[in-house]
């Protein structure tokens, strides 16, 4: 019997000893394992919007303009383009020397396909909105030239991105995009395999027109807890993360790098304001002058975010400053709580999601607090993120704590909320003669300057009238292994970069 | 088993199940939101009244609700599971890899706990009231306190940040592909879960045994001079399962559904992260699916549960 008892001891030590010992063997130095939370749930471009998605399709698809290390628009597979005087055609010159990876060649033809597709409302293509106003599109050797039903410059910086991509004309011809088609783009890596719930595969593509991507295999593992993500790279069996969470951005080691860059998506205490209390201008600037976001920042956010105002893309970036209230001013709101009439007070629900970033409920729990010195009572509604999302949508909220994403140009960025016909105005519940005038300023002018103007002011409005109150932009955070070289983040959050990056 | 007891167990069973394919089915139509909320978040205000129309119909829910359950269940019943068209894949393909993962995790899982479970309640039974049983006692309290969640996360980052040591952070193998990576990525998870279905059966063992030591019999065994070890073993323990295996089959259905947080913190892919990742993409047939196929699950070890009463206690009828 002791011998027995010996033999199962044995076998016990020698499986978890000899699990402890046998480490995983470590990826070559060519391949690059990247860790995710999410997996993606489709492998159409157009329609896709998921972030994991986006992020994984944006290696795979190429599309005419591409936004750089500094957030400045530049050529994709468009490599040159001009305006006419009027601003109502944009005529695009396409890159030589593109091939789709089954081998056959990008040219115009593909190029109008692709965007004629995404404007078919059969495809429910995610930002057909965005390009909207083009009437007509014409290939011409090498020229794409798009009509438009107004000056439209911002149309510039909505062809860039997955939601844009370039598919081959026969591949829309003859339907074969999504589903189980496998996906066929001029990216730096070609699709290898997806196996749901656990990973997609690529590899690097010999005939991108940049050169052949350094690292030849691209796993993004669906990891989905971020401190295991983290654990994976401390063990050596992941070298890149994405991460969300400031709490796990922070207790990322010096084994590790970790790069961080301004995200171009903001928080925002949005309103409805059709409803009561918030219908008041007056209750609105009470609650902008009760709030500190530095404190926010500090505390929910683990001092990880910056305060902004509504605009958030680089060059049309709103003077947080500027605002009534820049800072907490508790006599301000009272002052605007008696203008109100509602000098013992006034309380308000916000709807919350439990689930749509790490962030969220703190957040909200320190804006009560907050909003609880200056007399004001906001109750928290906090719901899973598949119901915020149908709530949402309706305006079915009084007040509601958001992540909204932000865009490289404030036109795309904003005009579906708060111009009177944007297809979010009713999620926005705002609208002016005003903005609408001032939204086709900043369309119709290629200038910066000019755009800047309309922007400024746009913001302004917003801002002084406390249609939302805007409080923060979070970073967006990628970690890697110390011998990642040549890569930069970027604020948009692809991972395009990878093309030029190496492991050494 | 009688004949018609039989019978009148497997009426109770399809009437449960039937009862359960409708509840799903209800409860899943009464949450906000469905497939398109969920699929195209809050870009789903970018749509128009036709492509809202357009993808109702793609994904199937532009029917009356009576009409999607029979096409549901009749379906179901023929072996189809329906589609999942965020995987591209049908629901029995994704259900076939993930159940597997389950299973084992659970086998392995209830394996390591009821050994655990019945050799510590059995080391405290030996003398109540003793260090010993404060020992076993304390094992069962702390194992019972220690959310599921803690343990798991612990025990990832010291072995990944002390060791380098996650074997969980590679692909996913199966036992037919690599056995010993395998057995690596299951050995945590196992022990969490393991450790979480001890504590009861430690329990319930300890109190079962104690329930025994007194009865007529163990005197009569002791009395004609029975070894020790076969005392407890052939008399006391065989007579003191009946509670231990009901606890055992308790555990192990909720190990089936309940191993979500395991699941997720260890990177498998399981049925409990394949439901919740359904539930938030509102995929109505993955969940409705996978959610039977549990409960057809549940309701058969129960049923072998009530066979091995049977077995251990030949009175039961």
């Amino acid at each position: 019997m002791k011998k027995k008892n010996l033999l199962i001891g044995a076998l016990v030590a020698t499986l978890i000893g000899g699990s402890l010992i046998a480490h995983p063997a470590k990826a070559a130095s060519t391949d690059l394992v990247i860790g995710s939370v999410l997996d993606i749930d489709k492998t159409d471009p157009h329609t896709a919007t998921n972030f994991a998605t986006v992020r994984a399709l944006g290696l795979v698809y190429g599309s005419l303009i591409e936004i750089g290390a500094k957030n400045a628009i530049k050529g994709g597979l468009a490599t040159s383009w001009i305006f006419s005087k009027d601003g109502m055609q944009l005529t695009l010159n396409l890159r030589e020397g593109v091939k789709f990876h089954d081998g056959t060649a990008f040219d115009a033809e593909d190029a109008k396909a692709s965007l004629e597709r995404i404007l078919d409302t059969k495809t429910g293509a995610a930002a057909r909105a965005n390009i909207a106003t083009i009437t007509s599109i014409t290939a011409k050797g090498r020229q794409l030239i798009l009509k438009l039903s107004v000056p439209n410059a911002p149309i510039l910086a909505a062809l860039e991105g997955v939601n844009m991509a370039m598919l081959s004309k026969e591949d829309i011809t003859a339907a074969k995009i999504g589903g189980s088609n496998k996906p066929n783009g001029t990216g730096p890596f070609k699709w290898g395999s997806w196996e749901p719930t656990q990973s997609v595969k690529l590899s690097s593509f010999a005939d991108y027109y940049m050169g052949e991507p350094k690292i030849k295999n691209v796993t993004i593992r669906v990891i989905p807890n971020e401190a295991s993500i983290l654990s994976a790279m401390n063990a050596g069996s992941v070298q890149f993360g994405i991460v969300t969470d400031p709490l796990i951005a922070k207790q990322v080691g010096k084994n590790l790098k970790t790069f961080r860059v301004p995200a171009l998506a903001y928080y925002a205490l949005q309103f409805n304001t059709k409803v009561a209390p918030l219908n008041d201008k007056n209750v609105r600037l009470a609650i902008q002058c009760a709030i500190n976001r530095d404190e926010l920042i500090q505390t929910a956010l683990l001092g990880e975010g910056k305060v902004t105002g509504p605009i958030t893309s680089p060059a049309y970036r709103s003077d947080p400053t500027a605002r009534p209230c820049p800072k907490q001013d508790l006599a301000k709101a009272k002052e605007y709580l008696t203008a109100a009439g509602k000098s013992s007070g006034v309380s308000f629900k916000t709807m919350v999601t439990s689930t749509g970033w790490a962030t969220s409920v703190s957040m909200a729990q320190n804006l009560k607090a907050q909003l609880a010195k200056a007399n004001i009572t906001m109750e928290l509604d906090i719901i899973e993120q598949g119901t915020y999302v149908p709530r949402w949508l309706a305006a079915d909220f009084v007040a509601t704590l958001a992540n909204n994403g932000g865009r490289i140009d404030p036109d795309t960025m904003y005009t579906r909320y708060f111009t009177s016909t944007g297809n979010l105005n009713k999620v926005a519940t705002y609208s002016s003669s005003t903005l609408d005038a001032n939204f086709l300023k900043g369309k119709a002018s290629g200038k910066v300057a000019v755009r800047k103007d309309a922007y400024t002011a746009i913001s302004k409005e917003l801002e002084d009238n406390a249609i939302w109150v805007w409080l923060a932009t979070p970073y967006e955070y990628r970690v890697s292994v110390k011998n990642l070289r040549n890569f930069s983040a970027l604020a948009n959050g692809s991972l395009l970069p990878l093309r030029s990056a190496y492991l050494g | 088993m009688k004949k018609s007891s039989l019978l009148s167990r497997l009426l109770s069973v399809a009437t449960t199940l039937f009862g359960i394919s409708i509840f799903v089915f209800l409860v899943l139509r009464v949450i906000p939101g469905d497939t398109i909320t969920s699929s195209l978040g809050i870009e789903t205000g970018a749509l128009n009244q036709e492509q809202i129309e357009s993808l109702r119909k793609y994904y199937g829910i532009d029917q009356p609700i009576i009409g999607q359950y029979f096409s549901w269940i009749s379906s179901f019943i023929q072996g189809d599971l329906g589609f999942s068209y965020s995987t591209g894949a049908p629901v029995l393909q994704l259900t076939k890899s993930a159940l597997l993962v389950t299973m084992e995790l659970a086998l392995l899982g209830t394996t390591l706990g009821v050994f655990l479970g019945i050799s510590v309640g059995m080391f405290s039974a030996r003398k109540p009231g003793s260090l010993r049983d404060f020992l076993g006692q304390f094992f069962g309290l702390l194992a019972l306190a220690i959310p599921g969640f803690v343990l798991s996360t612990t025990i990832v980052t010291v072995m990944a940040n002390k060791f380098q040591y996650f074997p969980n952070g590679n692909e996913y193998m199966s036992p037919v592909e690599d056995l010993w990576m395998n057995l690596q990525q299951m050995l945590f998870p196992s022990l969490v879960l393991g450790i979480a279905v001890a504590a009861p059966v430690m329990r319930t063992t300890r109190s079962a045994l104690l329930e025994t030591v007194d009865k007529d019999f163990v005197r009569t065994a002791i009395g004609k001079g029975v070894t020790a070890k076969a005392v407890r073993l052939k008399h006391i323990l065989r007579n003191s399962l009946i509670p231990i295996v009901t606890m055992t089959g308790i555990q192990f259905g909720y190990l089936l559904g309940g191993a979500v947080i395991v699941e997720k913190i260890f990177a498998l892919p399981g049925m409990g992260r394949q439901i919740l990742d359904a539930i938030n993409k509102r995929e109505y047939a993955t969940v409705q699916s996978s959610i039977m196929v549990f409960a057809i699950l549940f309701v058969t070890i129960n049923l072998i549960t009530d066979l091995i009463y049977r077995r251990i206690d030949p009175r039961i009828k």
